[in-house]
């Protein structure tokens, strides 16, 4: 039987940010410029953007952001009442290290977060997204079977360099 | 009028105002007030301007303001007006003191003495001097004056003991404390259990042990001491060891399982007391085996028969310390070291699996302490490629990694019917990273790269992966990408020190001096300029690398202004004993000071040291064989020219000189727009910084002034140092061989050479090999007129020789390398070119030496294929043949190999 690693979170810093890269390159097929980075080091928030480790080394990464919700011209509601959503730019494990739950788990940590913190600092946080390319039936998987996110809507050449350029977007509505 | 006047000195008193206020220069000295000192000193001396005391305690008040020659002018003249004062000599003592010109501050101090012999002060500080200088017999006259004078001080009952001590009055100094103790009242705390009554009893102990044959009298001592000492650790060594020393195996045994018992477990010099107390090993190994560094034990120092290494495995293997000891590592390191064969087969696989489980990058480089082959009774550990290979440690240990790989590469498991679950991921990688690591000992480049890129791949993560990989390919001939690799590594941490560390040696290797300064100054501190801030630091790895890679840039000035900074930090080294002498014996801290002063007598036989000397004596070895290098600078005789060639040459040396100067120039612009931005970083603290690099401005940063020195002279020197200092090392007589070679000095070469002869024992060594044929060729002109010296060279050059001649002693070498075909590479370069200066031979069978097998002996680095490359280059049209096929084979071996020039 595949037996589940331990697994331990630690922060992203300027001092260590290119592992960062190195994980992103190993795991993505599109590649992250540098204000990316810069963003996540700035960040310093270690309960939305952290490094998992095993043995000591580093061999996953999760970014998260919170941006607002656009208003949508259809909405009625007038402004006044922020609307956030949490979205992960990336969720990534090197190949040698996965099929053993480090995925879940730090997901799981991001959720948990958010539930500490939905009263402070969260507190306008509704709903958690992300896009994932159209072809990448595993992912969507991950996280409808395992997280109860729903499948939105396509967007159509969401991806520059990679082909299919479109995605779907997944969500979960949070309160 | 003079007879009534103070300011002659003499002895005459001041008056009570002046008296009163020199009191107050004295204490204001004292407590660093220096401006209120030199304020008081002036309205003295206002009255009486030539007050030898007063100028003297003024000078010595300047001199701590940094005002040196101004300090010495005034203690001078003070001196001048009243040599009759015992506070004038005290003072100009104190002023070479501080100049550490210590000599004539011993002269000072006892001119002082005769005129006021009971001076407390000036007893205490002559005494100072005198153990720093090591003028034992002196030290121990002053140390009995001072407790004849003041019997009551502890102190001084502990000085005059370590000046018997010093002087080899073991004995002596054992009475000296037992009356010490004897003065004591029986209820006075000195006599109770405390660190220092116990640290005094243990060097009392150290001092019976050192009186030869005396480990009975110190044996006893032990017990009588024991309920005062607090060091048990200490104690108890002692004691096993002098039961080891009178052949109470059994008692030492069991003091040694009672080390064990408290904590020491891993202390590897106590296993192997433990070991030699189980065989009941004699004296003189009893004492090797005690002394052993690191992880060496006993049965690592020497082959031991197999009825021993059965009694060892009977307590090791499942034994009474076996059970003591279930959890200890050193345990498992050391079965190892016992088994043989299958049995050690099957415990390096528990062992292997266990520390591949963990994840433990140094497991190779543990197990290559393994690889022991008997030499001449002692064990050696083998390193290069083909002793590696051949070793039969060696083969069983790749057998396994090659097993495990496969085995978990396809199942994950160690062994595919394990019933285990399955291993962790990591556990693949670090058998990988095991098993290029065992290439790399073995030689086998190309196959550890590749294997590390699996690494590299699995987990792009990890800093160790970068720092294997660089240094393949350093080993491979290609420093550039070795930088770049281990460049990359660093980024992913930069809160490593090792590994920056590291990187900016490659680059100083790799001839980068400038980035190697930045990468290094992210560890500095981050004001003021790095290098001083480095050298502040003592940072001797630093300056080393950087030394040898300006010299490597023919930059010799700056080469040499760096190796001297490491001279120098040697030279504060021995400075620093002085604020021993006094704070150990004021906190009884014996027997560590003791250990101090004897590691100060041997300090400058310290590897880096060394390295420092040896570095400083080749640049001004090549100065002296290139003396346009230094002559380049001055101005070109003009009296042989015409006048026209005069005008050119002229205008030519003005351009020089211009573009010099601006170059320097440019440079210092540099240097004050970097320290400006430092300083704009660091915003407010600028004023405390200036304080700071304001006295460090190095007014000879391109050591200028090292190149105008006499090249020889200065090699002469730190080669007297290295003989003195370093005997045993063979490089300290290679380099006096060279010095003494070109100062003529036929008998200093010829004993050089022998001495590095009888270090290099029974293997050929290329550079004795060189230097003896290098005699040879000159003997003749060495010889001189001297009949004496012309018999002595005569004779011993023979010798040398083993009888015949030149060519014979070229041609035995050429026999020993065509007998033993594993002959070093240097080794049969040496020999090659040997047989072209000597004629000897033609240049193919020169060459025939160098690329018949050279290949696959020992000593094929990249640097040393690259130098037999141009050896063979050298050798002209007739090599051509033998040197294509040289490279051709060079680029088998070593693809990735750079050409330099």
């Amino acid at each position: 039987m595949v037996k589940k690693l331990e697994i331990e979170f630690g922060a992203i810093t300027a001092d260590n940010v290119e592992q960062l890269r190195k994980v992103n390159a190993a795991c993505f097929p599109v590649s992250y410029n540098d204000s990316f980075y810069k963003d996540v080091v700035a960040r310093k928030n270690e309960g939305l953007n952290k490094f998992a480790y095993v043995n000591g080394f580093v061999i996953g990464a999760v970014c998260t952001r919170v941006e607002p919700i656009p208003v949508d011209a259809s909405s009625s509601e007038s402004g006044g009442d922020e609307r956030s959503r949490l979205y992960i730019m990336t969720l990534g494990v090197l190949a040698a290290y996965r099929g053993r739950g480090i995925g879940t788990k730090m997901i799981a940590s991001i959720l948990e977060y958010y539930e500490q913190h939905k009263d402070d600092e969260l507190s306008t946080v509704k709903e958690i997204t992300l896009h994932v390319q159209t072809s990448n039936t595993d992912a969507m998987n991950f996280y409808t079977s395992r997280f109860g996110f729903v499948k939105g809507e396509m967007v159509e050449n969401y991806y520059r360099r990679i082909d299919p350029p479109h995605c779907y977007i997944l969500s979960k509505q949070l309160r | 009028m003079a007879a009534d006047n103070p300011q002659a000195g003499q002895g005459r008193p001041l008056p009570k105002k002046e008296s009163d206020l020199f009191k107050g220069v004295v204490k204001h000295y004292e407590v660093k007030q220096y401006k209120k000192a030199i304020k008081q000193a002036d309205s003295i001396l206002k009255k009486f301007p030539n007050h030898g005391e007063t100028l003297a305690m003024k000078g010595l008040t300047l001199n701590c303001m940094s005002k040196r020659e101004e300090a010495h002018a005034l203690v001078k003249k003070g001196l001048m007006n009243d040599m009759r004062s015992h506070v004038c000599w005290h003072v100009y003592g104190l002023l070479h003191r501080s100049d550490r010109n210590y000599n004539e501050a011993i002269k000072a101090y006892k001119q002082a003495l005769k005129i006021d012999p009971e001076n407390l002060q000036i007893l205490r500080d002559l005494s100072l001097l005198q153990v720093q200088m090591r003028d034992i017999k002196g030290f121990g006259v002053t140390r009995h004056t001072l407790l004849a004078l003041k019997s009551n001080a502890k102190m001084n009952w502990i000085s005059f003991a370590l000046a018997k001590h010093l002087d080899g009055d073991l004995r002596g100094a054992v009475n000296v404390i037992d009356i010490y103790l004897g003065t004591l009242t029986e209820d006075s705390p000195e006599l109770e259990r405390g660190f220092e009554s116990s640290e005094l009893a243990m060097y009392r102990n150290s001092l019976l042990a050192e009186i030869p044959d005396n480990y009975e009298e110190a044996l006893e001592h032990l017990d009588t001491c024991e309920k005062l000492v607090v060091d048990r650790h200490g104690l108890l060594m002692s004691r096993a060891k002098y039961q080891l020393k009178l052949g109470r195996f059994q008692d030492a045994r069991e003091t040694f399982m009672t080390i064990f018992k408290r904590g020491a477990s891993e202390d590897y010099s106590v296993h192997s007391g433990y070991m030699c107390s189980l065989l009941e090993m004699d004296d003189a190994i009893c004492e090797e085996a005690l002394n052993l560094d690191g992880t060496g034990t006993l049965a690592t120092m020497m082959p031991l028969s197999a009825e021993q290494k059965q009694k060892l495995k009977d307590v090791y293997i499942g034994g009474e310390l076996s059970e003591e000891l279930p959890r200890s590592h050193a345990m498992q390191r050391i079965q190892l070291t016992l088994r043989e064969g299958d049995d050690l087969k099957n415990a390096l696989d528990i062992y292997c699996k266990k520390l591949l489980k963990k994840g433990a990058p140094s497991l190779g480089t543990d197990l290559s302490s393994l690889f022991l082959v008997d030499n001449n009774g002692r064990y050696e550990r083998v390193t290069d490629p083909v002793d590696v290979k051949a070793h039969p440690n060696y083969a069983m240990i790749v057998q396994l990694a090659d097993g495990y790989i496969s085995s978990l590469s396809s199942c994950s498991k160690f062994a595919a019917d394990d019933n285990d679950t399955e291993e962790d991921p990591s556990t693949l990688l670090w058998t990988w990273y095991l098993r290029a690591v065992l290439h790399e000992l073995g030689g086998e480049l190309s196959e550890g790269l590749e294997l590390i890129e699996k690494c590299l791949e699995h987990t792009p993560t990890a800093v160790d992966l970068y720092e294997l990989k660089a240094r393949l390919l350093k080993a491979s001939g290609d420093i550039k990408s070795a930088v770049e690799c281990l460049d990359k590594g660093r980024e992913l941490d930069k809160q490593d020190r090792y590994i920056n560390n590291q990187t900016t040696k490659y680059m100083l290797q790799a001839g980068m001096e400038e980035t190697a300064l930045e990468r290094i100054s992210l560890f500095t501190k981050h004001e003021g300029n790095p290098e001083q801030n480095l050298f502040d630091m003592q940072c001797s790895w630093y300056e080393l690398e950087l030394a040898a890679c300006l010299a490597k840039k023919e930059d010799w000035g700056r080469s040499l202004k760096k190796f001297a900074a490491v001279v120098k930090h040697f030279d504060d080294f021995h400075e620093d004993q002085f604020d021993f002498h006094s704070y150990c014996v004021r906190k009884v801290t014996l027997r560590a000071y003791i250990a101090v002063l004897r590691y100060e007598d041997t300090l400058w036989g310290q590897q880096y040291y060394g390295q420092a000397a040896e570095g400083i004596i080749n640049v001004y070895l090549h100065l002296h064989d290139n003396p346009t290098i230094t002559k380049e600078e001055e101005e070109p005789d003009y009296s042989s020219m015409t006048a026209a060639q005069r005008k050119k040459a002229k205008a030519i040396q003005r351009k020089k000189k211009k573009a010099a100067e601006k170059k320097a120039a440019e440079e210092a612009e540099k240097q004050k727009a970097k320290e400006e931005a430092a300083e704009k970083e660091n915003g407010g603290k600028k004023k405390q910084n200036n304080k700071g690099s304001q006295a460090v401005v190095d007014p000879d940063p391109l050591g200028k002034e090292l190149l105008q020195k006499d090249p020889l002279e200065e090699a002469k020197k730190y080669s007297a140092m290295l003989s003195k200092y370093a005997p045993n090392s063979i490089n300290t007589w290679l380099l006096q061989y060279d010095v003494s070679i070109r100062r003529g000095k036929a008998l200093m070469a010829l004993q050089a050479l022998f001495k590095a002869k009888a270090l290099a024992g029974n293997v050929p060594n290329s550079e004795v090999f060189s230097r003896i044929v290098d005699f040879a060729t000159k003997a003749d002109t060495l010889k001189g007129d001297n009949p004496v010296v012309q018999e002595v060279v005569e004779s011993e050059l023979a010798a040398l020789l083993n009888g015949g001649s030149i060519s014979d002693f070229v041609t035995s070498a050429v026999d020993h390398v065509k007998k033993n075909p594993l002959s070093d590479l240097s080794y049969r370069v040496a020999i090659a070119k040997a047989i072209v200066s000597t004629k000897t031979s033609g240049v193919a069978d020169a060459a025939s030496i160098v690329i018949d097998g050279g290949i696959n002996g020992r000593g094929v680095t990249a640097s040393c294929c690259h130098e037999a490359l141009v050896t063979l280059k050298k050798f002209g049209n007739e090599a051509d043949e033998a040197v294509t096929k040289w490279s051709e084979t060079v680029k088998t071996k070593f693809p990735l190999m750079v050409e330099t020039k």
